[in-house]
């Protein structure tokens, strides 16, 4: 099956203008992105995450190597036909209204006309803005604009989205909810390239990661293999009496080499614990 | 990108080269059909200042002699009079093809500054005040003449020159050439080729072809038979002892 | 959905796209405060008609044509630099330059889509000033007639003939050659500036460039003549012939000086400006679209 994606030996050098120096931003990059796939693209800032995302796009084109959307090189426009695009803190014009917005880049997506609005209308209830649709994106707040972000992304039935940083500056909930629609995403088969640097969310979400350091690809696989540790196992109990515990603590004595690490109760997480008790203002 | 920067530069250059000739071509043909009439040369940027040459170069020029024609009102007002020449030879040469800056120029120069002059209370002479006069009134002519060199087709300006000729300069020859010449003009007001003939009347030699002239006047219908005609003929009737057929006055 | 399954067929060049790319130019343009000019363009014409009442209704009505001529043509001009520079930086710089050519859309219908839904904007100002243009004219052109009708009460063929003659001179339809040609000029500029933002580094970088284009287009037919009276020496003469092939010559679309006082435009004349207009647009946006496709961002 072609790849999603498929980056092979991709590298990019920026000159330094009236200097000799030269930025290296990404270097011999090899990586393929599955159909169906929520890959998450992992890295500091100045990694060479955005400059690999803009190649992806066609926006940059690469130094060295080659890039290829579904089969074609990004370097053509016909590879982004299928391709919804969310920047990172977008800013949409703000004298349209969310329903024009999406209008505008669904015309340039190359929706006919005639399903212009009610495509905007069906993604502005998918990502929860139906009742923002016809007030002017000055008024929307940073998550809402997200949203908008998502929805215009969206507009031509994408086969892959490519998110940068789809929950930056936005509030728990709100970034609950983007997470959610990113797992709708995958149930309906879109690929998913999403760059971040907040790991917890990636962690959730993502089916394998690739981590760059300045500009190289320091390490790739499914994030399940990636960060489990295979000599150690969780065990957890609900309702044990203290004689079960020390039963098992004592089997675990028997038992030449193996150990009993930790002995604590589990955590919620602090976003569950919060959004447990904001519980109420979340929308269903 | 830089490559690419210079190959557009390029680009440019080469298509430069290519537009020039026609563009040379389309600015002759624009200045044959009355376009660009301006003389721009170095001494208007003196005259203007750096702000009012940039303005006039950048498509402004009528305004900047709308302004100086206004400053010029206001110059007469105070009765500075050389200030008010400079200021229309300024307007007239940004646009020479606006018929209004000649008529106000002339105007000024002709009726207003040399009336001033010739009651200067400086000349103590009269001889003084006339020179006085005579060099606005000559301004005056050549603001018109100038005017009508740039404006060959505009009657008005033939008139206004007929009538400085006639009643400032006292030369009824010039003014009935002047009225003659705008009289065959199109659009020429009727009375311009009554007031050649009239001039020429007052002209001593010229009787008989200025009584010819009222005659074709006098033929051409009762709407002609004006006090002033009537009263020209019959003195030069008188003056040349025309014989009776010759006559419309045949009383005597 | 099916991963499997071919893309979506794409037009190469779509003018639905441009159409999209230009109207929300335009719309963007139109509620920006550019406009605010217009406000101040209706003042100058409503004060300066105020500063000529001293004049003859006929000297009057001349310098208002100029004046209003002579403001259309800088404001456009103004308008054409100052909105096509500040364009490409805000569309950078607010992303959205990213979220449209993430889309599948050639550079070239960006670049052209600008360009139109800017010349619109261009061509609403001046349509709009125009308009108010001729208001003014219109209100001080029926009081001349009521005070003509006054002066004149009785004689009604003469003052019939009068009136005539006072609209014929006011509302001359060589008004619109005016128009048309300042609103070439106003094309040229923009179409020079957005290739010039195409690689400046700053707005104010853009800003000027082109101005100093601008007063050198309207500055070189004289530079050029000047030398040439000089007779002067070979280098200068090469120097004028580099700067009259490397800048557009303004001049040739400044005919509305001379149309404001009464000098008819032959049609074919009018024709082969606009035509020259035009190339100058196309050639422009070829040489914008030539570093645009090219540039990183």
């Amino acid at each position: 099956m072609t790849p999603a994606i498929s980056i092979r030996h991709l590298s990019k050098v920026f000159p330094v203008p009236f200097r000799r120096e030269r930025v290296v931003a990404v270097e011999d990059l090899s990586l393929e992105v599955a159909p169906g796939q929520v890959y998450g693209l992992l890295g500091p800032n100045g990694s060479g995450k955005s400059t690999t995302m803009k190649m992806v796009l066609g926006l940059v084109p690469p130094t060295r190597g080659q890039v290829e959307v579904f089969g074609v090189d990004a370097d053509r426009v016909e590879s982004r036909v299928a391709v919804g695009f969310l920047p990172e803190n977008p800013y949409f014009q703000k004298f349209l209204t969310g329903t024009e917005t999406v209008a505008f880049f669904g015309r340039l997506a190359g929706v006919p006309k005639r399903d212009l609005r009610d495509r905007a209308r069906e993604l502005l209830r998918l990502v929860g803005l139906e009742e923002a649709a016809d007030r002017r994106l000055s008024g929307y707040s940073k998550g809402m604009l997200q949203r908008i972000g998502l929805a215009q992304a969206l507009v031509q039935e994408p086969r892959l989205l490519v998110l940068d940083e789809p929950t930056a500056g936005v509030d728990p909930a709100g970034s609950r909810d983007i997470k959610d629609l990113i797992l709708k995403f995958k149930d309906r088969g879109i690929t998913v390239l999403l760059c971040s640097h907040l790991l917890a969310q990636v962690q959730e979400i993502c089916d394998r990661i690739g981590i760059l350091h300045r500009g190289r690809l320091v390490c790739e696989g499914p994030l399940a293999e990636l960060i489990e540790k295979r000599a150690q196992t969780e065990l957890v109990l609900e309702n044990a009496p203290a004689g079960l515990l020390a039963e098992i603590e004592a089997a675990v004595g028997r038992h030449e080499g193996a150990r009993l690490l930790h002995r604590r109760h589990p955590q919620a997480s602090l976003e569950e614990f919060f959004l447990t008790v904001t519980g109420d203002e979340k929308k269903p | 990108m830089l490559r690419r920067l210079l190959l557009a530069l390029a680009l440019l250059l080469l298509v430069g080269v290519v537009r020039l000739p026609f563009e040379t071509a389309l600015q002759a043909e624009q200045r044959a059909a009355g376009f660009h009439a301006a003389r721009v040369g170095l001494d208007l940027r003196q005259r203007l200042g750096q702000t009012g040459f940039l303005a006039a170069l950048s498509g402004c020029r009528a305004v900047v002699a709308d302004l100086l024609c206004i400053e010029a009102y206001s110059a007469w007002e105070r009765v500075e009079w050389g200030r008010l020449n400079w200021l229309f030879e300024t307007a007239s040469s940004l646009q020479p093809r606006a018929l209004f800056i000649w008529e106000m120029a002339s105007w000024h120069m002709g009726y207003n500054a040399s009336r001033a002059a010739r009651e200067d209370p400086r000349w103590k002479l009269e001889a003084q005040r006339r020179r006085a006069e005579r060099q606005y009134l000559e301004l005056s002519r050549g603001f018109l003449q100038r005017g009508i060199a740039a404006l060959p087709n505009e009657p008005k300006l033939y008139e206004l020159l007929g009538t400085l000729e006639r009643d400032k300069f006292n030369d009824p020859l010039a003014a009935s050439v002047a009225y003659g010449t705008g009289a065959t003009l199109p659009g020429a007001k009727g009375y311009l080729r009554r007031f050649s003939a009239y001039c020429l009347a007052q002209v001593p030699g010229r009787e008989v072809e200025a009584h010819a002239r009222l005659r074709a006047l006098y033929d051409l219908g009762p709407q002609e038979h004006l006090p002033t005609l009537l009263k020209e003929m019959r003195r030069l009737e008188e003056k040349l002892a025309l014989p009776p057929e010759q006559r419309i006055y045949k009383d005597r | 959905m099916s991963t499997a399954a071919p893309l979506p067929a794409h037009r190469l060049f779509s003018p639905a796209r441009v159409g999209a790319i230009a109207r929300n130019t335009l719309t963007e343009l139109t509620r920006q405060k550019v406009f605010y000019l217009l406000l101040l363009f209706g003042l100058l014409l409503i004060g300066s008609s105020v500063l000529l009442v001293r004049f003859s209704f006929q000297d009057q009505f001349q310098m208002l044509k100029d004046i209003s001529l002579g403001a259309m043509s800088i404001f456009g001009s103004l308008l054409a630099i100052l909105a096509t520079a500040a364009m490409l930086p805000r569309d950078i710089e607010e992303r959205t330059l990213y979220t449209i050519l993430a889309k599948p859309v050639p550079r070239v219908e960006y670049v052209l889509g600008k360009f139109l839904g800017i010349a619109g904007m261009l061509a609403c100002a001046l349509f709009l000033m125009g308009l108010l243009f001729l208001l003014i004219l219109f209100v001080r052109e029926r009081g001349v007639e009521a005070e003509m009708a006054a002066s004149l009460s009785g004689d009604a063929a003469a003052l019939a003939a009068q009136i005539e003659t006072l609209r014929a001179q006011v509302f001359h339809p060589n008004l619109l050659a005016a128009g048309l040609t300042i609103f070439a000029k106003t094309c040229v500029l923009a179409a020079l500036t957005l290739f010039v933002s195409t690689f400046a580094t700053s707005q104010i970088f853009t800003v000027f460039i082109v101005t100093t284009a601008y007063f050198i287009g309207h500055f070189q037919a004289t530079a050029r003549e000047y030398w040439q009276a000089m007779g002067g020496a070979a280098w200068s003469k090469a120097f004028a012939g580099f700067v009259a092939i490397l800048f557009p010559d303004l001049q040739i679309f400044n005919l509305v000086d001379e149309i404001a006082v009464g000098v008819a435009v032959p049609l074919a004349l009018l024709g082969k400006t606009l035509v020259l207009g035009g190339f100058y647009v196309l050639i422009y946006l070829l040489a914008a679209q030539l570093v645009f496709a090219q540039k990183e961002l």
